[in-house]
């Protein structure tokens, strides 16, 4: 074969020689093996294997449960991450996620706090069977509800329903235990005083720091309570807060308060990129939409076909998830509330229902992707996980 | 056992075309991707109300209907064109130095030529002869080996032959006086990761040439909406694709590939193994050392990692021009110093007065964001290394201060940028290494030296039967060659079949 010609280009030698000597020193790259996975455990292990090691009763209805890791090594988060479990139910394989409500700076164990939801699968699981001792396997860290020093105010404005603290409680943790120069104003709205989870943790805390304003609403408080009632509303806000300058707002709960307190904040003038929402999983009632079609009925059946194979079974008032994974299929889940993308599936044919504002990508849009966390069936449905 | 035609793991750029394209000859194909999204580089996430791209600044080579360029071609064979919109960008760039300085090239030869001209009067002979040096580069380069010139010949191609190997800067330094100028003039290194002192020519010229004479451009949805439809044309000739679970080994047996494990434990039989992955982590860590020829390894161990980068994010609640941003593409400069100082720069952590490009689509592209609201993304080379020593438990916190550094570079040209900040989020190389899987995060595979160019490696080759390669890692970085690439090793595998 004759000589490739750029044997002749100026400069050849030099570029020859310079390989043989960068081989001769070269980078041993056989020792790489699975260093990058390994690397990446450390802060984003896809899998983590957790024990419980303590379970605390916070209300009636609310149980903290205590986890170390089974390895000794518990990635780190920021305060407001949750975490998702990967769990077996029933004979169903699930996951739910959970906001940790420890500290990140308490390293030796995750808490997260647990409130009972009627008929729930896994929060019943969680609270009733749960045992010290029993091990459980979770996702890393997840989650984007937490303080950003780079453009968020050091005046957080925390507004909380039911087991919606759980994220503010590692925040305030947090701020307490470190000494961080923050200051938060915490409303928290319960129906009734005795669900009010943390509350005396929480009232200490606003008794002996003078950086956490704790102000509980009660909905039906007891006869005689000196507290807030009702709602959470911007009056209220703005008593408490004065004004709303350098503020930045975070809300987690159910979207009913969503609905309720979004409005009032706009109201006491907090632009939109002011406030901040936690994710909540899918909506509770989702034929109630205004957009829902009316001649569906939450009861209706759908039949889905998963890449050609038998059909199985779905609800429309229930997430189409919820049906894969009854029917035995291995989706992948993260936040279970359309953020996450993790349990993305192509719609072959059919039809299904998403509720507004699901972040889905415009190009997924485009060929068909939708979150099947928050997807419900309106008709058959053709699949590919 | 499942058996297919051939598995490609990886599904970047070079992946996604590796598998339509054999799919597309009707092979049987499993594609194979560790994330639960096609696209590796080339992808998107949403954050609030803003879907964020992630690595496409300015696609190259796509040209015009009228005159399409290489890459628009490649994406007509695909069948994938009438699923996109592309969008033009007019400008090269716009440069904004923290002095004050601002320019802005059209993307056309004679007026990048003429405002040269204007600013720079003093160097007005000097940019005609660099232009013309460039040119004759590109033209001499297409002529030998784009149409592969039987026999070529000095006489024929004399700037291919006396500047394929040059240092940029030293060309530079040879035709410019103004330090101003040569800097201008190499700003895209930053695309190829490699100062211009360490940076050949060849690469420069090529870079200046694709995008004048090819335009940049952005897709509308992002780089993800030109993952998606790759996928979607593999997936409708009869592909098969497998998200989150990538290969975790493959099996060779008397040289030649014979299947794959994957992640779940699944064999498969095939003869033939498309690796997007980086050629580390396919020999190193998917393939039993007894099966590699040492060879392999030497060669390997004479290149170095590329560089990752650390990008910022950020939503605003306001047009592009409320934030005094004008053009797409913003290459953001303190100084221009050719000298190894750069390089150090890359290889630490803190971010104080390094070269940064802020892209903001919505400047070509107003449907690019939310009504009303518009994103930008800004980068800037790091490698990877010295973040892999960060502990763990320190990992956000640097993160937070090196977008704020960040974030105080861009409002030093733009301010009042923070004012109007909805999202924001940061990737480190420790990010990049998490999503694509490369070790340190390196985002241009290996470093582009001339030594590491086609000219001098194995390229999409292995010493094994039936393993080709198909990525940034095998030579050129980009969308335009990544994507080429994965057409390159379909064509081997179709050839190597046909030949059967
Ligand atoms: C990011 C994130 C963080 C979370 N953090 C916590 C936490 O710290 N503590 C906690 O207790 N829960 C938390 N949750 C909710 C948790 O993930 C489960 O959804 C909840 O425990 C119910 O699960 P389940 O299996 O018992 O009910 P399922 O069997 O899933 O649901 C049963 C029915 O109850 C409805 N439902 C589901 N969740 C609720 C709810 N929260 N309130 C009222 N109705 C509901 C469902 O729509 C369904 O109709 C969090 C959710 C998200 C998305
Ligand atoms: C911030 C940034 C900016 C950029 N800007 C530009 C630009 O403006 N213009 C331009 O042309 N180029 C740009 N690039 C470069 C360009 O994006 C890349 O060169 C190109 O996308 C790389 O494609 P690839 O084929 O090498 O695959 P990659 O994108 O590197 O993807 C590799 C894929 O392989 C998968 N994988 C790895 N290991 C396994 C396994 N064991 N099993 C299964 N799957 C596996 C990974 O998950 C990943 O999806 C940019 C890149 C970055 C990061
Ligand atoms: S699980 Fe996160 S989007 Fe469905």
């Amino acid at each position: 074969m004759s000589k490739a010609i750029f044997e002749a280009f100026d400069g050849y030698q030099g570029i020859v020689d310079e390989i043989d000597f960068s081989r001769k020193h070269g980078v041993d790259y056989t020792v790489y093996r699975d260093s990058v996975d390994q690397q990446i455990n450390l802060l984003h292990p896809s899998r983590i294997s957790l024990r419980v090691s303590d379970i605390i009763v916070e209300s009636p209805s609310t149980k903290t449960l205590r986890f170390v890791s089974q390895d000794g090594y518990l990635p780190p988060f920021l305060a407001g991450q949750y975490i998702a479990f990967f769990l077996e139910v029933g004979g169903v394989r699930t996951r739910r996620p959970y906001s940790l409500s420890s500290p990140p700076n308490q390293t030796g164990y995750y808490d997260i706090t647990v409130r009972r939801v009627e008929r729930g699968r896994v929060s019943n699981y969680l609270l009733d069977e749960a045992r010290r001792g029993d091990i459980l396997e979770g996702s890393g860290p997840s989650g984007h509800f937490y303080f950003n020093p780079v453009f968020h105010d050091r005046t957080q404005v925390c507004l909380a329903g039911g087991s919606g603290i759980t994220p503010f409680m590692s925040m305030i943790r947090e701020a307490v235990e470190c000494g961080l120069d923050r200051t938060f104003y915490l409303f928290y709205g319960n129906k009734t005083l005795d669900e009010a989870i943390f509350h005396d943790e929480l009232g200490r805390l606003s008794g002996r720091f003078q950086n956490i304003i704790y102000v509980p609403v009660i909905e039906n408080p007891p006869g005689g309570y000196a507290g807030a009632t009702g709602l959470i509303t911007g009056d209220l806000i703005m008593k408490t807060i004065g004004d709303v300058a350098d503020k930045t707002f975070y809300l987690c709960g159910p979207q009913g308060m969503y609905d309720f307190c979004v409005p009032e904040l706009q109201r006491m003038g907090v632009p939109l990129r002011k406030i901040r929402r936690e994710i909540y999983g899918p909506p509770a009632h989702i034929w109630e939409d205004p957009a829902w079609p009316r001649e569906i009925k939450a009861e209706d059946h759908f039949r889905v076909r998963v890449a050609g194979g038998k059909p199985i079974d779905a609800r429309a008032g229930e997430p189409l998830l919820t049906a894969l994974e009854n029917a035995g299929l291995r989706v992948p889940s993260l936040c279970r509330s359309g953020e996450c993308s993790m349990c993305r599936i192509k719609i072959l044919s059919g039809k299904v229902f998403q509720p507004a504002g699901v972040p889905v990508r415009k190009s997924d849009r485009q060929f068909g992707y939708v979150h099947a966390c928050v997807s419900f069936p309106i008709e058959d449905l053709e699949i590919l996980t | 056992m499942e058996a297919y035609d051939a598995v490609v793991i990886g599904a970047g750029n070079g992946g996604l075309t590796a598998a339509a394209g054999l799919a597309q000859k009707g092979l049987k194909v499993l594609l194979l991707e560790r994330h639960n999204i096609p696209g590796g580089c080339a992808t998107s996430f949403c954050r609030g109300r803003f879907e964020f791209e992630v690595a496409l600044h300015q696609l190259s080579g796509m040209g015009t209907t009228e005159r399409p360029g290489p890459l628009r071609m490649l994406l007509a064979s695909l069948g994938v064109l009438e699923d996109l919109t592309f969008v033009e960008m007019k400008d090269l760039f716009s440069v904004s130095m923290t002095d004050g300085f601002r320019l802005t090239l059209r993307a056309d030869k004679d007026q990048v030529i003429s405002e040269l001209e204007q600013r720079f009067p003093h160097e007005k002979a000097a940019i005609h002869q660099f232009f013309d040096l460039v040119y004759a580069y590109a033209n001499n380069m297409l002529a030998a080996f784009f149409f592969k010139d039987p026999a070529p010949s000095r006489e024929k191609y004399p700037v291919l032959y006396s500047h394929a190997f040059k240092p940029a800067s030293e060309v530079l330094d040879e035709i410019f006086t103004d330090p101003l100028l040569k800097g201008l003039l190499s700003v895209y290194w930053g695309y190829l990761g490699l100062p211009p002192n360490r940076l050949s020519f060849a690469y420069l010229a090529m870079l200046l040439f694709v995008y004048i004479e090819f335009k940049p451009f952005h897709i509308k949805g992002g780089s993800q909406a030109l993952s998606n439809a790759i996928l979607n044309r593999f997936l409708s000739n009869g592909g098969t694709a497998r998200f989150n679970g990538g290969a975790k080994r493959i099996i060779v047996e008397n040289g030649a590939v014979q299947g794959v494990v994957t992640d779940d434990g699944d064999r498969i039989q095939t003869e033939h193994v498309v690796s997007n992955a980086s050629q580390i982590t396919t020999y190193a860590q998917l393939m039993d050392r007894e099966n590699i020829p040492d060879q392999v390894f030497t060669e390997m161990g004479g290149r170095s990692l590329s560089p990752s980068a650390f990008t910022l994010f950020v939503g605003f609640d306001c047009e592009p021009g409320e934030l005094g941003i004008t053009g797409s593409t913003n290459f953001l400069i303190d100084s221009f110093e050719f000298d190894d100082r750069i390089f150090s720069r890359m290889r630490s952590v803190d971010i104080t007065d390094e070269t940064m490009v802020l892209s903001c689509y919505d400047v070509a592209d107003p449907d690019f964001s939310p009504a009303g609201a518009c994103q930008a993304n800004i980068v800037t080379l790091k490698y990877g290394e010295p973040w892999m020593r960060i502990p763990p438990a320190r990992y956000h916190s640097v993160k937070f201060q090196c977008a704020e550094s960040m974030l105080r570079r861009v409002e030093a040209i733009f301010p009042g940028v923070r004012t109007h900040i909805e999202e924001l989020e940061a990737a480190t190389p420790l990010t990049h290494m998490r999503y694509l899987g490369h070790p340190e995060g390196a985002i241009y595979g290996f470093e582009q030296y001339t030594k590491d160019s086609m000219f001098f490696q194995p390229g999409r080759y292995a010493p094994i039967e039936g393993l080709y390669f198909a990525s940034g890692w095998i030579g050129d970085c980009g969308f335009q060659p990544t994507l080429n690439a994965g057409m390159s090793a379909a064509k081997s595998i179709l050839k190597k079949l046909d030949a059967a």
